[in-house]
């Protein structure tokens, strides 16, 4: 593919080792399957993946070959090359990095009717898309976790498989479409689904660098490249040439790498330890220290192989709490491996796993006026009843969790076409004259082409339908009392969690001293909203109005840019407002505004924090005229809803 | 009824110095990568891109082209115009290209030619705004405001400097480099974070607190307005000028020297600063240098950074509650004098 300008070389990124790596790792053994790049933005992640491209060793096709069929493997041959039957002849390329725009329409990713054969000779045969190029290279998804849902499933079909197989417009077809999946993204962006990150063999997370020198170095080299682009690469043309020729080297090695028994029992116990079920953690890790062992020039996997590779297999397969910083501990690796060790020595015993899950809660106490940081509260399961509520949105249905349910509207993404059942304004004319093409010949009309009325197809759209869960937080100096701001934001965490799992849109809005910010703008980076939770400071008066209103506001704008989204407003307050919009009626600013978010058709929840003997329930009144499902915060934990509704029998 | 040519002199804008300083930067130097202007409504901001691709330099496109490619530079070029060999060249002058807000996606990218579809049987690629903006100047008003799937295609673009289509029965790849100015309110809403850093420079319009200056605003409008033949001939002189100063920083450009010295500054302010990646660190080392480049000296000074920097950091901090993204001057100053001791830096760079 042509990129209108010099490609920044590979071997001139400076540092990001671990990025490098495994991408070189991949580009020597295609069996390790893909990587993944996570990293804040502008780190040379796209930078890098585009950059592997002028590096890849060649492999052998079948000359002429739209799928670039391997010959010597007769099981994986496209139906073409079966035919031949080894009457063709050969040909050494160089793999190829093919990219797919988050802008594809599954037409082009799967394939499609070739349009001008069918006008011109009235047959229906098939136009290979980017799955087909995709064959026996690296397939490279920038940006990987804005993919359409849609794109997303059928790129997991053909990788489950490595075969493509269409079943459109009349035609049908089946090609191989095995390839190495390389997909850059910023977690902050909005985070990946498990099935589809469970296909990349490896995943590196990556930040910035930290050292003036090093970073001194990046810019630097920038420079000389903007300046000079050509000369730049030129000058490293010859660092390329050594990486190539390591990279044949490694390729050749590879084949003659053993792994003692010892070895692998230490990768079973590394898996059983930290990824759980499945095996393909424990495969590719064994694939990858084999890769590794090449790399340094050994034939035998030794324990810092598989560290290494352990590292890069396990980050993103880590059994988790969703949120709780994915992260890999290298203490555990060590663990297990000590562990393999040993169970070696003596297969009899059995350890006991003897894991300390107790974490001590340290909290400060707050002093009135200042502003204090309070740690979270550590997250429960959210209580499904005591959050849905029932009106207004009965007619949103979805999955209890994972996939965000789609809907379909003029205004979305075009992704695919069909016959429509009514009749349409949204005509999706590619498909339509793909449907009309093979009877043109037939028809002959006065334009090229005719097209009747049962050609039509209409354009399916999608855009991203969910809840946007806006938070309104009151911060002021009473939320600070008796850690109720430890619960609180163990109460936000719990609510974040479950709005990940369901991949709702969630914003901050908090309120405190004077008025009322805008913390964090409706997004769907969970990871995002909780890092800015972790920041809230606390103290000072209680603007409840402003908060509500500004919550309002934010709420108002998102339904005018989306309007499939479902606006949610959670309040979590006590409801002690002391400052008003301008009057000196505090509370009765605030019962307005809640009364025009009710009429807003808002649906909302109000969490009450108010504690103690003596309770005044304005947290109560606020939630009546915002028609909101009250809670108290106590409510919110699924297990303790035994408990309140013990409470409620009692009294 | 204004005909082409009178636009409003980008010199006639009164006040707003750090706009038209960042407008005129990325004249200079397009590598920059844009500027976010934000501000209220009505404060000059599309008056001034127009005004700026008005001030810029003709420069020779391929007649014919829809991609407007530049004859000498084959790397560049469409793939049509690689192909070919007899290239006709035209001098023109550079475009404001605007994306609307209902702009829908095929628009943007692209789209299958339905005409020459149905008319001849062939596929055809229909180019889309980002075809219309390469070399040019990309102009998207109320950039916040506009689908997130639009944004993410527009940013890609941007980045890339191409455009890479597959989609409703095409497959295409075009050049689209272009100078990205983007508008918002932030009243009417935040763009996400890793958005903002996409966009090079970024400036908040003041709003001109003065009466005299205001009085100013309001009269060369007027002249502007209804006597279009005194008023812009008034003008011609300071925008010839200014355009004579863009091309003349544009050819020192390559030959500005910064000096390691330097670029530690800019290395520790951004560390300082806690800026997430490099491309901070990038633009504004792209930045210092073209501001040397437009005060006609040799040598990035610390003036330059520390002018630089307020351009480059401004959109790229890291907010915290509570607190307005805005660049800390004394934060700035305290980087700048701590790598001015000499004994408390390691200044010296290996390589």
């Amino acid at each position: 593919m042509p990129h209108f300008e010099e490609i920044y070389p590979f071997s001139a990124i400076v540092g990001q080792e671990k990025m490098k790596k495994a991408l070189l790792l991949n580009a020597i053994n295609p069996n390790i399957g893909g990587v993944l790049i996570k990293g804040e933005k502008g780190t040379a992640k796209s930078t890098a993946a585009r950059a592997l491209a002028s590096l890849l060793p060649e492999g052998k096709v079948v000359e002429g070959c739209i799928f670039g069929c391997d010959p010597s493997d007769q099981n994986n041959l496209c139906f073409e090359c079966q035919k031949k039957a080894g009457n063709f002849s050969t040909l050494m390329v160089p793999m190829k990095v093919i990219e797919l725009p988050i802008s594809a329409t599954e037409d082009k990713v799967v394939g499609s009717l070739d349009i001008e054969h069918a006008l011109k000779y009235g047959e229906r045969i098939f136009e290979p898309g980017v799955l087909a190029k995709a064959n026996r290279n690296i397939l490279y998804v920038d940006e990987v976790n804005l993919l359409n849902d849609h794109i997303v499933d059928v790129l997991l079909d053909a990788a489950a498989m490595g075969v493509n197989i269409i079943e459109r417009e009349g035609v049908s077809y089946e090609h191989p479409a095995s390839f190495i999946l390389i997909g850059t993204m910023n977690p902050e962006e909005g985070e990946l689904r498990p099935q589809l990150l469970d296909r990349f063999g490896l995943c590196v997370d990556i930040e910035g660098i930290h050292d003036a020198d090093t970073r001194v170095e990046v810019v630097k080299r920038r420079r000389e490249y903007d300046l000079d682009s050509h000369g730049f690469c030129n000058r490293w043309s010859i660092k390329e040439q050594e990486i190539r020729a390591h990279i044949i080297s490694t390729r050749s090695l590879l084949p003659s790498v053993t792994i003692s028994d010892e070895m692998i029992y230490m990768i079973a116990q590394i898996c059983l330890d930290m990824a759980g079920d499945g095996h393909r953690a424990d495969i590719i890790m064994l694939k990858t220290a084999k890769t590794i062992a090449a790399f340094n020039n050994r034939t035998e996997v030794n324990e810092d192989d598989i560290r290494e590779a352990a590292e890069l297999v396990l980050s993103h397969r880590v059994r988790s709490q969703p949120l709780s910083d994915q992260q890999m501990d290298k203490d555990k690796i060590d663990e297990s491996i000590e562990k393999s060790q040993k169970e070696r020595q003596q297969p009899e015993e059995k350890e006991e796993d003897t894991k300390q899950n107790q974490k001590s809660q340290e909290n400060t106490i707050p002093d009135g006026s200042t502003t204090t940081q309070f740690a979270e509260g550590s997250p429960f399961k959210v209580n499904q009843k005591s959050i849905t509520q029932p009106r207004r949105i009965d007619s949103f249905k979805r999955e209890e969790s994972g996939r965000r349910s789609v809907t379909e509207s003029r205004d979305g993404k075009y992704v695919r076409s069909r016959i429509p059942n009514q009749l349409t304004a949204d005509i999706a004319l590619d498909a339509t004259i793909r449907a009309a093409a093979p009877y043109q010949i037939s028809r002959r009309g006065k334009l090229a082409v005719s097209i009747e009325a049962s050609d039509i197809r209409e354009k399916v759209r999608e855009r991203k339908m969910g809840n946007t869960i806006l938070f309104v937080v009151d911060a002021s100096g009473s939320m600070g009392a008796q850690q109720r701001m430890t619960a609180v934001k163990g109460a936000i965490l719990s609510l974040l969690i479950d709005a990940y799992q369901k991949r709702d849109r969630v914003g901050l809005v908090v309120f405190r001293g004077s008025g009322a910010e805008v913390l964090l703008p409706p997004t769907t980076s969970v990871e995002l909203a909780r890092k800015y939770m972790q920041m809230l400071p606390v103290g000072g008066k209680t603007p409840l109005a402003s908060g509500l209103s500004k919550g309002l506001e934010v709420l108002q704008r998102e339904m005018m840019i989306n309007n499939h989204t479902i606006p949610r407003l959670i309040l979590i307050s006590d409801g002690k407002a002391n400052v008003g919009l301008g009057s000196d009626a505090p509370l009765q600013d605030a019962i307005e505004i809640a009364a025009k978010i009710k009429d807003s058709m808002i649906s909302s929840v109000v969490i009450d924090t108010e504690q103690g003997f003596i309770l005044f329930g304005l947290a109560h009144k606020i939630s009546d005229e915002m028609g909101a499902k009250y809670l108290k915060l106590e409510e919110l934990q699924a297990d303790s809803i035994v408990d309140a509704v013990k409470r409620i029998g009692v009294i | 009824m204004h005909h082409f040519d009178d636009i409003y002199p980008f010199s006639a804008i009164v006040g707003q110095e750090q706009m038209k300083m960042a407008l005129l930067l990325n004249a200079i130097n397009p590598k920059i990568g844009g500027v976010l202007i934000k501000g209220e409504k009505g404060t000059a901001k599309s008056t001034a891109a127009r005004a700026l691709a008005h001030l810029l330099p003709n420069r020779d496109v391929v007649d014919g082209c829809i991609f407007g490619c530049d004859p000498d530079d084959t790397k560049s070029q469409c793939l049509d115009c690689q192909k070919k060999t007899d290239l006709k060249r035209k001098a023109t002058r550079m475009r404001v290209v605007e994306l609307p807000i209902s702009a829908t996606e095929d628009k943007v990218v692209g789209s299958l030619d339905i005409e020459h579809a149905l008319k001849k049987g062939e596929k055809k690629f229909e180019p889309g705004i980002l075809a219309q903006a390469n070399r040019n100047i990309l102009y998207v008003d109320e950039v916040n405001l506009l689908n997130d799937h639009i944004v993410d295609v527009l940013l890609d673009a941007a980045a890339m400097g191409m455009n890479f289509i597959e989609r409703e029965g095409v497959s295409y790849v075009h050049p689209s480099s272009f100078i990205l100015i983007g508008t918002m309110n932030p009243e009417e809403g935040e763009l996400r974070p890793q958005l903002l850093d996409r966009f090079g420079l970024c400036v908040d319009i003041e709003g001109i607190m003065d009466a005299d200056t205001r009085v100013e605003v309001i009269k060369r409008r007027q002249a502007y307005e209804e006597y279009p033949d005194n008023f812009l001939p008034l003008w011609t002189g300071e925008d010839q000028k200014l355009r004579e100063r863009i091309i003349r920083a544009h050819e020192l450009l390559p030959s500005i020297i910064i000096s390691d010295h330097m670029l530690h500054m800019i290395a520790q302010i951004c560390i300082d600063m806690g800026v997430d990646g490099h491309r901070a660190d990038i633009t504004m080392m792209k930045t210092s240098s073209t501001i040397a480049a437009y005060y006609g000296r040799a040598e990035v000074s610390e003036k330059d950074v520390r002018e630089a920097a307020t351009l480059v950091l401004s959109h790229r901090m890291r907010r915290r509650p509570f607190s307005e993204q805005q660049m800390d001057s004394r934060k700035l100053d305290q980087s700048i004098h701590n790598m001015q001791q000499p004994h408390s830096h390691q200044h010296t760079h290996s390589h």
